[in-house]
């Protein structure tokens, strides 16, 4: 095993066992809400066994050892040996946490094991043996080396299929220390005539000894590749119970313990480093996908090959063909593009996934009953989308229960259940996911946002603020202090953050409230960060991009319907609503561009629920744009979110309408 | 090693027929090697010849563990020409010398 570099499956170990980790967290959180499905404990039970064994084979003793305890533990359950309670799950939950976490040291090369995860495996470990003196199955792991173990091994006849030859095996357990074979058998799998037997299944198994200081770690790692082809017990060697009435808790077996992972921490480290920034992850892919996208190049190719033969003789009779394979062509292209967007799309479901946790404890907490409904958790969206989406909920979901459910006793009072419901809503809406946190609670609380307003300098005294605006207001960076941003789930704390994180990923966060009924924050997302679709715009010489979501509707003004209010603003009716409007070529300080109204053209676009026009020369066209990063290429430019390349070849810049908005809101301000 | 099997039993019942295990006594080789040790099994007396022997896993030793014991079965007298360090080696470690009776090769 030591020829090959286990390295390069570092990353597959981690996510596979994160992965085993949200399972073993649901079915717990199952389990905790009264299930009795025994397929649960099944599944806990596997989570717990593959982490354990990728751990013993990548060599993170730590990890291993801990997972060995949690999963002895989950064996007296599944035997039914014991019984699930609060305190259990409760337990493991914990350990769930603990080995995140350890896994994430892991992954960094840091040692995974400290003093909160020895601790836990210690309270583990105690309960392990406290009711199962009969099988000492957490004392021969937790103990310190013991003098030996003691091995039966039996072949299933498939075993030398897979690639695994004992003879090596026992070479890899004489590394260890000294192996003593006590007895070789043939099984009862062998067939009596010897010409009947086939000689690529193995009927043997042995009884060893393996004499010396061997951690059971090391010794799992060299069983880890048999799961399932080979019945395997391992006992300590009969000397040891001398070492095994030594308390696993006591501090001398924690340091053993923890002395083989630094070693291995080494090589992690190295690991780590070689494969660069956090981010740059790789997708498990569903094989529909992939098989979609070989079926579009299939069409791709076909409509290539058929405009190379009108190409060969091309005449004019043939314009009507050639104009049909394009349009093939642009359909394959971006039917081609669809599937290669979907590759990046996941489920929704995986990030909803982590709240049933987050709102069990925050009720224990809280003393608050929630009752928390997922819908539309199978919506997909990009992965970098959803990878930092996970924070803004999070956020959300604590204030809703925090501050916008009411306690039991208050609700009870209100008229309403007992339980406040908390409903994570996600689907697709135009081209756009939209996420809805609602809950059934108090609601905003519309005098204590004002007074605080009030009190920050947002509001001025005696102003008068429609409900919109009030709401408006929690998300204003100076509603918190920094004093109260510390405590997360203050009401209003962070908002701001929460915007700014969203608008990070060309997003848009909102919220409804209506008093005694419950607030609803509604987030909008676009499907992905890589291609929009949009609107070319002429301004003078240059091009610029509007984004196809923010867009109202475009419209020709008559001369006299703009006008120009106090402090140099100029606005227009729009389904009687006052509009500013915001001259692109001003903004961005274009020459040549048209600069009467009447000439030109206003497009009304929206950026959470605020409306500006803005004027430009003409529409040129419809393009999906793929964006270029600015920032990447030059610099960040305001009211620009990037750049892209329009069908002649030329650099357009893609307008930023959140950016605009805020300039137009500012110039009407003014 | 076919013209020296083939030599080897066309002799009359009771001739020492001698079996010469390959170069490569592994997995792969064991179905061809099963097959001469099944005619060989006719025979009353087995000769193995594993001076050639140079890579040997499970299955070689299993096999050749089953025929000692189907030999054994049948009453017939199995001895080595010549064994190797390598078929010594494997044989110990997986517990198997002692039913193989392996001729000693230097320290095995």
């Amino acid at each position: 095993m030591g020829a090959v570099d286990l390295s390069q499956f570092h990353k597959t170990f981690f996510e596979e066992s994160l992965e085993g980790l949200d399972a073993m967290e649901a079915a717990l959180l199952a389990l905790d809400s009264g299930s009795t499905d025994h397929e649960l404990v099944h599944t806990i039970f596997r989570a717990a066994h593959s982490i354990k064994g990728g751990a013993a084979t990548f060599g993170f003793a730590d990890v291993a050892a801990f997972t060995h305890v949690a999963e002895s533990l989950l064996e007296e359950v599944r035997s039914e040996r014991r019984a699930v309670d609060a305190g259990l799950t409760d337990l493991l939950l914990r350990s769930v946490d603990c080995l995140r976490a350890m896994l994430d040291r892991t992954a960094k090369g840091q040692p995974a094991a400290d003093a909160g995860s020895e601790a836990l495996r210690a309270e583990l470990t105690a309960l392990v043996e406290g009711e199962a003196a009969a099988t000492p199955a957490a004392a021969k792991d937790s103990a310190a080396p013991v003098a030996g173990w003691e091995i039966r091994f039996v072949a299933l006849p498939h075993l030398l299929q897979t690639g695994n030859d004992p003879l090596r095996l026992f070479r890899e357990l004489q590394q260890l220390g000294t192996l003593e074979v006590v007895r070789a058998f043939v099984t009862d799998a062998a067939p009596a005539d010897f010409a009947a037997l086939d000689p690529g299944q193995c009927y043997m198994g042995w009884e060893l000894r393996l004499h010396g200081a061997v951690a059971r770690g090391d010794l799992d790692a060299v069983f880890e590749w048999l799961d399932g082809d080979c019945e395997l017990s391992i006992a300590p060697l009969a000397a040891a119970p001398v070492a095994q009435a030594a308390p696993a808790a006591a501090p001398a077996p924690i340091a053993a313990a923890a002395t083989p992972a630094t070693p291995a921490a080494v090589p992690v480290r190295e690991a780590t480093a070689s494969s660069g920034g956090g981010e740059g992850g790789s997708i498990r892919v569903g094989i529909d996908k992939v098989d979609a996208l070989i079926d579009m190049m299939g069409e791709l190719v076909i409509t290539q090959s058929m405009l190379n033969s009108i190409g060969e003789n091309f005449d004019l009779s043939q314009l009507e063909r050639l104009r049909e394979g394009l349009a093939q062509l642009e359909r394959n292209t971006r039917e081609l593009q669809d599937s290669v967007m979907r590759i990046r799309m996941l489920p929704i479901g995986s990030v909803f996934n982590r709240f049933p946790r987050l709102v069990r404890d925050l009720e224990r907490k809280l003393g608050k009953q929630v009752k928390l409904e997922l819908q539309g958790e199978q919506t997909e969206l990009d992965k970098t989308v959803l990878e930092k989406i996970g924070d803004p909920l999070v956020h959300l979901v604590r204030n809703a229960i925090d501050h916008g459910l009411e306690m039991p006793e208050q609700r009870r009072a209100a008229g309403k259940s007992e339980a406040g419901t908390l409903t994570l809503d996600a689907h697709h809406e135009g081209g756009n996911i939209v996420v809805r946190i609602s809950d059934d609670g108090a609601g905003l609380n519309r005098e204590r946002i004002l007074a605080k307003g009030i009190e920050r300098g947002l509001v001025k005294p005696g102003q008068s603020l429609s409900d919109d605006e009030v709401a408006e207001l929690i998300f204003q960076p100076g509603f918190s202090t920094a004093a109260q941003a510390t405590d997360l789930s203050g009401r209003g704390v962070g908002m701001d953050v929460v915007r700014r994180n969203v608008r990070d990923l060309g997003g848009s966060v909102g919220v409804k409230s209506v008093a005694g009924k419950g607030s609803t924050f509604t987030i909008a997302l676009p499907l992905t960060l890589a291609i929009i679709d949009g609107l070319v715009t002429a301004v003078g010489e240059e091009r610029y991009i509007v984004p196809l979501i923010s867009i109202v509707e475009s419209l020709r003004l008559p001369a006299d319907a703009v006008r120009r209010i106090a402090g140099g603003g100029e606005v227009f009716q729009f389904r009687g609503e006052y509009l500013p409007v915001i001259r692109l070529h001003r903004a961005f300080g274009c020459a040549d561009a048209i600069a009467e109204v009447e000439r030109g053209i206003v497009v009304v676009v929206e950026d959470e629920g605020q409306r500006v026009g803005l004027l430009v020369d003409e529409l040129v066209g419809q393009q999906q744009a793929v964006i270029k990063s600015l920032e990447k290429h030059y610099e960040r430019v305001q009211g620009v979110s990037g750049a892209t390349i329009v069908s002649d070849g030329s650099v357009a810049l893609i307008v930023d309408v959140g950016g605009v908005v805020r300039l137009g809101r500012r110039s009407k301000a003014a | 090693m076919a013209g020296k099997r083939a030599a080897k039993r066309d002799g009359a019942p009771g001739d020492m027929v001698t079996v010469v295990l390959p170069v490569d006594c592994r997995i792969g080789a064991q179905a061809a090697l099963q097959a001469e040790l099944s005619e060989a099994l006719q025979g009353c007396a087995v000769e193995l010849d594993g001076s050639q022997v140079e890579r040997v896993d499970t299955a070689a030793l299993q096999l050749l563990m089953l025929f000692r014991r189907a030999s054994d079965a049948r009453g017939g007298t199995l001895s080595w020409r010549a064994g190797s360090t390598v078929l010594n080696d494997a044989a110990s470690l997986l517990g198997l010398s002692r039913i193989l009776e392996l001729p000693a090769v230097g320290p095995a």
